[in-house]
């Protein structure tokens, strides 16, 4: 039980940051992008290939947060150039957008994770023996980061990301940001450029995505190409879970609601496993069922009815 | 064309009004579906007029509104707001100038924000957006004395979603919205056609006199005769795409709904189907 409990904790505070990034995107911005089944490997294949070059793992980390963020601006730029008019509830130039971007970043990581190897292109880079950033804090703090320990600074560093992301929310920037998803000819006739504030958004989501994939990569020991397919509906579940758990009152609320998602989505797929029946192939078929059920319930349906 | 422009003049100059000319726009040109929707258009208005627009359906009085907000390049012609030849501005650069309320309530404001959130962002029209807290102290203040002048309680509940408000509280906010950072063009489209009409009332009434107040120079499109009649101090009347009537304060006051619906049949002609004109 406990083992349930402490994966399905570590799980899903790694993987919170993702699904804040969904958050932004579906929710904030109105914009259900795909990008994310990528971005969460460039994260991961970015923070990987700069700890095995000797880069400090805070830097590592960050840098591969950054390459998150840029891909999150090519799908706003690309949406750019897809969409005609105005029309802000036409989603497909949107969701085109994302799986171009998505679909160019598989071969990009694969690049990325063969860099500095004599192979062009890579599909996993194992992190063994590389010092990562749990081993960046054991030293800092001089204690080992046990389970729990582990789980405790998972839920700082989400705490923090949660009232960064809060606070820039809210400011005059962050409300412009919430009005381009709300009402965008609103927004755009009180003065602001709202191509460049969804082309930042996109960034900001996918930063925050890839952050996840940076600390998948450094608590498994490794990147894969394999680990970003089906990343958006996880996240999609992680949201929605936690809209009907904890509530949506507010935006400062629902932050906290939808890690909380998260966490919750990560203990029922920690539990899944554990049944005998179902083999780790099954998963993203029960995320997929999970999510259909979710949209099943009325109340669900009205609150999704908005992406 | 140049875009760094002069500061406009300060108001009461003469170019501090709006000045449209021969402004011309079609939609689908060059093709067998082309509409003419706005054709040799001229207007000028000056600083502090409140201009009333009439006209028949598909006349052309929301494609001018929209060209001077700059929602679509116009094919010819130029605009000048305030002195700035906005011809070539994308409609958020202009937005500094220009404030608009529409017929949709909705339109106006985001509606899963709050009341406090989207008259914050209003007050900051045109101007440039940084990481300083979007609602503060200042802000609020000067939020809750504007909504208390709606006379609607809406003050004690700054922090209510939009989405929350009946049509008419809607349509306050979005006027509020639109004048809050006294712009110096105010365009409203028919804003009280979806209202009932004790609340289209109160919504006119709030127009007047914030209208008044601030000495807003302000087009305003409505079907309705008597409210074209009874409010601002100028009457235009378009027919497709063009101005065929235009009446200044003095003449207007003479004038009566049966003098415009005369007028209407002389440039249409008597077969026209003027029925929602009358009607309103
Ligand atoms: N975005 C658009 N695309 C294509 N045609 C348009 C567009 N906007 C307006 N038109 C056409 O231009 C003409 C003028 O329309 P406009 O909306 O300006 O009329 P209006 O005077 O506001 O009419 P109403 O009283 O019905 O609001 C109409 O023939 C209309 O069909
Ligand atoms: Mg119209």
């Amino acid at each position: 039980m406990t083992g349930i409990l402490t994966s399905g904790l570590e799980q899903g505070l790694v993987f919170s940051f993702m699904v804040l990034g969904v958050f932004v995107t579906f929710r904030v911005l109105d914009f259900p992008d795909l990008t994310v089944d990528g971005s969460i490997v460039t994260g991961a294949a970015v923070t990987a290939m700069a700890l095995t070059n000797g880069w400090s793992p805070a830097l590592a980390t960050a840098t591969g947060t950054l390459a998150g963020f840029a891909a999150g601006t090519v799908t706003g730029i690309l949406h750019v150039l897809l969409k005609s008019g105005s029309d802000a509830t036409n989603y497909g130039p949107k969701l085109l957008a994302g799986i171009l971007t998505m679909t160019g970043l598989y071969s990009l990581n694969l690049r990325i994770m063969g860099l500095g190897t004599s192979a062009t292109a890579r599909s996993n880079v194992p992190l063994l023996g590389e010092p990562t950033l749990i081993e960046s804090i054991e030293n800092l703090l001089s204690i080992e980061l046990t389970t729990w320990r582990l789980i405790a600074a998972l839920a700082i560093l989400a705490l923090v990301i949660k009232l960064v992301l809060d606070w820039f929310l809210h400011t005059e920037v962050g409300l412009a940001m919430q009005a381009t998803g709300d009402n965008e000819q609103m927004i755009k006739a009180l003065g602001v450029n709202t191509t460049v504030v969804r082309i930042a958004g996109l960034g900001l989501a996918n930063a925050l995505v890839a952050l996840s994939g940076a600390l998948v990569a450094q608590t498994q020991g490794f990147a894969d190409i394999g680990m970003g397919i089906g990343t958006i509906v996880a996240g999609l579940a992680g949201v929605i879970i936690g809209e009907v758990l904890f509530g949506s009152r507010s935006v400062t609320w629902v932050l906290f609601s939808v890690i909380g998602g998260s966490v919750v989505y990560r203990l029922l797929i920690a539990g899944a496993l554990r049944v005998e029946q179902i083999d780790p192939t099954d998963l993203r078929l029960l995320t997929a069922i999970l999510v259909v059920i979710a949209l099943a319930t009325p109340t669900v349906r009205r609150k999704v009815v908005r992406m | 064309m140049n875009t760094r422009v002069a500061e406009p003049p300060k108001p009461g100059s003469d170019h501090d009004g709006l000045l449209v000319t021969n402004m011309r726009k079609a939609f689908f040109p060059g093709t067998p579906n082309e509409v003419v929707a706005l054709d040799r258009v001229d207007l000028l208005v000056h600083p502090g007029d409140f201009v009333t627009i009439i006209g028949s359906n598909g006349a052309g009085k929301s494609t001018l509104l929209n060209a001077i907000a700059g929602t679509f390049p116009v094919d010819r012609g130029s605009i000048v707001i305030a002195g700035r030849n906005v011809t070539r501005e994308a409609e958020h650069t202009r937005a500094r100038l220009v404030g608009r309320v529409f017929q949709d309530p909705r339109a106006g404001t985001a509606p899963s924000m709050s009341i406090e959130e989207n008259l914050s962002m209003a007050m900051l029209r045109g101007q440039r957006r940084g990481l300083r807290r979007g609602v503060n102290g200042n802000r609020r203040r000067e939020i809750q004395d504007q909504l208390g002048l709606l006379g609607m309680s809406l003050e004690g509940r700054v922090s209510a979603e939009v989405a929350k408000l009946s049509g008419g509280q809607r349509q306050a906010v979005s006027l509020l919205m639109a004048t809050i950072a006294e712009p110096r063009l105010l365009l409203l489209d028919e804003h009280t056609a979806a209202l009932d009409p004790k609340v289209a009332q109160t919504i006119m009434d709030l127009t007047g006199k914030i209208v008044m107040e601030r000495r807003l120079t302000t087009l305003m499109v409505t079907h309705n005769m008597e409210l074209a009649l009874r409010w601002g101090n100028r009457l235009v009347m378009m027919h497709q795409g063009r101005i065929v009537l235009d009446v200044g304060q003095k003449d207007k006051s003479g004038l009566k709904v049966a003098d415009l619906v005369a007028k209407f049949h002389e440039v249409a002609g008597e077969s026209l189907v003027v029925d929602r004109m009358l009607l309103d």
